[in-house]
C-alpha cells in the first residue's frame, strides 16, 4: 500500500544503534583540573575495547588518539590524557558493542 | 563517507530484519521436516527441501551482507585494518550462522539427516543470539542469551514453519494426510507459542523492568507494538485451531480458510520479525534513565489541535546544512556513525506538521472514497489520489533539496534520507497505478491485488524501523507514538485486504470493511500529528 511509503517521506530517518553512555568522567561540560586527566566512559553494554576508539579534540582543533584501556567490568573505556593545557576540549568516542552495534558520541569538558 | 555510512547504518537494520526472517524460515523448515516425519509425501518433502535450501542460502547472503556493512562502517570510521575487524565478535557470530546455513543447504540437496539438520539449526540460532542485546548485557548475560535462543527457536518453529505447512497443504497427499499434518503442526505451534511468550516475558522484564520504562521509552513502545502484533497472530492461530478441531470432530476437511488465515499469520509474523530487528537496534528501556517521557508529556503532545492548513514561508526554515560534516562540528552525546542531526526551529516544525496534516486529509479522503466505492462506481478511482500525494511529498518532504532547496536533484541523492524518499515516491506511483487498475477491474485482482497487502506489510515494517536517533531520545519517542499506530493500522489494512481477495466470497464481509476504515484512521492519526 503506497500510504505507508508516503508516510516514509514524512518522518525523519536515522541510523540505528544502542550503546549509550551511562556515566562519563569527566562529565559533560565539567571543569577539571589539569594537566593529567583520567578518563572513564561507562556504557549500558559490553564493549569491544580493541575495536573502540577515544579521540581528544584540543582547543586548537587538533586531534589526539588516546590509548584505550579496558575496565574489568567489560562495559567501560578508560584512558588518560596527559599534559593538557587550559581550554575547551572534546572527547570523541566510538564503541563496538559485543553484539556488533557501533555507536559514536562526544563529551565536551574544560581544563582549568 | 558520512553519507555512505548513513546508508549502511539504515541498511543494517533492514539486513538484520531480513536475516531474522530467513533464520525463521530455515530453522522453521528444519523443525517442520522433523515434525512431519512419516507424514509428508515424496513431493511435499522434495518441495519443502527445495524451499529450505533457498531460505538457508538467502540467510547466508543476508548475514554476510550485514557483517560486511558493519565492517565497512568500522574500517571507514577508525584506523582498524580488515584483518583486525575480522576478529570482532560479530564476525564469529556470522561464521556460526554461515556454517549452520551451509550445512542445511548441503543436507537438503543431498542426504537429509534430521539430527545433523537440527544441530545446524542450533548453530544458526546460537550465532543469531550472539548478535542480540543479550550478548552485550552486563548482568545475567548467559540466562538472557538462553532465553533469546529459546525465543528465536520458538518463533522459527511457529512463524518459520507455517509456510512449509501451507506448501504441504497446497500439494496435498492422501485425503487424511493434510488433516493429520495440520493437527501435528497445531500441537508444535501451541508449544512454540507458550515457549515464545514465556521467554519473551523473561526478556521483557529484564530489558524494560518497569511500567514507567514501558510507557516512556521507544523500546517500551515498540515492544508493546510487538505484543499487539503477536496478539493478532494468536487470534489467527485461534481461528485455525477452531478449524483443526472441527476437522478432528468429523467435519468436512475443508482447509481452504485455514490456509488463508495461515497466509495472513505468516505475513504478520514476518512484520513482527522486522519489528524485532528494530528493537535490537534500540537501547533497552531499562538503560534509558534520564530521557524518559512522562505521562503528562505524552498527554500534552497528543492533545488534539486544529490541523495546520497554512504553510510557513520557505525563507523561515533552517538553512540547508552542508553535506560533508566539518571535522570541528559539534556532535551529540551519543549517536550512530553517519547519523545527521536536524535541530528543528518552530518554522521547521510548522512546515512538517503542515505536510502531515495535508497528507492526512488526502488519506482520510481516500479512506472515505474506498468505503463509498462499495456502492458507487465513481469512487473506485480513489487510488489516483496517491499521485497528488506523491507529488506533494516529492516537493515538500525534503525542503533542503530539489526542487525547493539549494541542493540539486542529483546532488541530493548523497543524503540517504532523500534517496530513500525518492525511491518511495517512485513506488507510490507504481502501486497507485496497480491498485487503480485493480479497483477499476482493468486487471484481475487475484494476483495483482496481492501487491497491495505485501507493500503494506513492508511499508508498515519500514515505518517501525524508520527512525532511531540517539541524539534526542525524548523527541524520538514522541515521534514513535505516531509511527506505531500508523504501522499497526497499515498491517491490519493490508492483511484484511489480502483475506478479502483470498477467502471464499461468503466469508469476506468483515475484512472488506476493515481495511477502508484503517485508511480513515491512518488519515486521522496524520491529521492529529504534532511535533511540539
Amino acid at each position: 500500500m503506497p500510504i505507508m511509503l508516503a508516510l516514509g517521506l514524512l518522518f525523519p530517518t536515522g541510523a540505528p544503534g544502542h550503546a549509550i553512555v551511562l556515566s562519563a568522567k569527566p562529565a559533560v561540560n565539567e571543569v577539571v583540573v589539569g594537566p593529567d586527566i583520567p578518563i572513564k566512559l561507562r556504557f549500558n553494554s559490553r564493549v569491544d575495547t580493541r575495536r573502540s576508539r577515544l579521540t581528544l579534540v584540543t582547543p586548537d582543533g587538533s586531534q589526539i588518539s588516546l590509548a584505550v584501556g579496558e575496565a574489568p567490568s567489560g562495559d567501560s573505556l578508560v584512558a588518560e590524557a596527559k599534559g593538557l593545557k587550559a581550554g575547551a576540549y572534546v572527547l570523541r568516542w566510538q564503541v563496538l558493542a559485543s553484539d556488533g552495534h557501533i555507536t559514536r558520541g562526544e563529551v565536551p569538558f574544560r581544563v582549568q | 563517507m558520512t553519507q555512505l555510512l548513513d546508508i549502511f547504518g539504515f541498511l543494517s537494520v533492514l539486513l538484520r530484519g531480513i536475516s531474522l526472517s530467513f533464520e525463521a524460515l530455515t530453522t522453521g523448515g528444519v523443525l517442520f521436516l522433523w515434525m512431519a516425519r512419516g507424514l509428508e509425501g515424496k513431493e511435499v518433502r522434495e518441495r519443502a527441501l527445495r524451499w529450505l535450501t533457498r531460505a538457508a542460502a538467502a540467510l547466508a547472503i543476508a548475514q554476510l551482507l550485514l557483517a560486511s556493512a558493519n565492517s565497512a562502517i568500522l574500517i571507514g570510521t577508525t584506523d582498524l585494518r580488515p584483518a583486525e575487524v575480522a576478529g570482532a565478535g560479530f564476525w564469529k557470530a556470522t561464521l556460526l550462522v554461515l556454517a549452520g546455513a551451509m550445512i542445511v543447504v548441503v543436507l537438503a540437496r543431498g542426504l537429509w539427516i534430521r539430527s545433523a539438520a537440527l544441530l545446524a539449526a542450533s548453530a544458526i540460532l546460537a550465532g543469531s543470539t550472539m548478535l542480540s542485546h543479550s550478548a552485550a548485557r552486563i548482568e545475567h548475560r548467559w540466562i538472557l542469551m538462553g532465553l533469546t535462543f529459546l525465543h528465536h527457536a520458538a518463533g522459527g518453529a511457529w512463524i518459520g514453519g507455517l509456510p512449509y505447512l501451507l506448501l504441504a497443504l497446497r500439494r496435498g497427499g492422501t485425503d487424511s494426510e493434510p488433516a493429520q499434518l495440520t493437527r501435528r503442526f497445531s500441537r508444535l505451534a501451541m508449544a512454540s507459542v507458550a515457549l515464545l511468550i514465556a521467554a519473551g516475558a523473561g526478556l521483557g522484564l529484564s530489558y524494560v523492568g518497569s511500567a514507567a520504562a514501558l510507557g516512556g521509552t521507544t523500546y517500551g513502545a515498540m515492544l508493546l507494538a510487538k505484543v499487539i502484533l503477536t496478539g493478532i497472530l494468536l487470534l489467527f492461530g485461534a481461528l485455525n485451531l477452531r478449524i483443526v478441531r472441527a476437522v478432528r470432530g468429523g467435519a468436512s476437511p475443508d482447509l481452504l480458510p485455514l490456509r488463508r488465515f495461515a497466509e495472513a499469520e505468516v505475513g504478520i509474523g514476518f512484520t513482527v520479525l522486522l519489528t524485532a530487528a528494530s528493537l535490537t537496534s534500540t537501547p533497552p528501556a531499562v538503560d534509558v534513565l534520564v530521557d524518559r517521557v512522562t505521562g503528562p508529556e505524552i498527554v500534552q503532545r497528543m492533545r488534539p489541535r486544529w490541523p495546520r492548513m497554512e504553510t510557513p514561508a520557505f525563507a523561515d526554515l533552517s538553512p540547508a546544512s552542508k553535506l560533508a560534516i566539518p571535522e570541528n562540528s559539534r556532535l551529540p552525546g551519543s549517536f550512530v556513525p553517519g547519523q545527521l542531526q536536524h535541530p528543528n526551529t518552530p518554522a521547521d516544525i510548522a512546515w512538517s506538521e503542515y505536510n502531515h496534516h495535508w497528507a492526512g486529509l488526502v488519506v482520510l479522503a481516500m479512506g472515505i472514497l474506498a468505503v463509498f466505492s462499495r456502492r458507487f462506481r465513481w469512487a473506485r478511482h480513489w487510488p489516483l489520489a496517491f499521485f497528488g500525494l506523491a507529488l506533494f511529498l516529492l516537493v515538500r518532504a525534503d525542503s533542503e533539496n530539489w526542487p525547493l532547496g539549494p541542493r540539486g536533484f542529483w546532488e541530493s541523492f548523497q543524503v540517504a534520507e532523500v534517496a530513500q524518499h525518492r525511491l518511495f515516491v517512485l513506488l507510490i506511483v507504481m502501486f497507485a497505478i496497480f491498485e487503480w487498475a485493480v479497483q477499476t477491474q482493468r486487471i484481475a485482482p487475484r494476483r495483482a491485488g496481492l501487491v497491495f497487502p505485501l507493500v503494506c506489510a513492508v511499508g508498515g515494517a519500514l515505518l517501525m524501523t524508520h527512525s532511531h536517533s540517539l541524539g534526542n531520545v525524548k523527541e524520538e519517542f514522541l515521534a514513535e507514538l505516531s509511527h506505531i499506530p500508523l504501522a499497526l493500522l497499515a498491517v491490519a489494512a493490508g492483511w484484511c485486504r489480502w483475506l478479502e481477495i483470498r477467502l471464499p466470497r461468503d466469508r469476506t464481509q468483515f475484512v472488506a470493511w476493515v481495511w477502508p476504515v484503517c485508511f480513515v484512521l491512518i488519515g486521522a492519526v496524520l491529521i492529529l500529528y504534532r511535533e511540539s
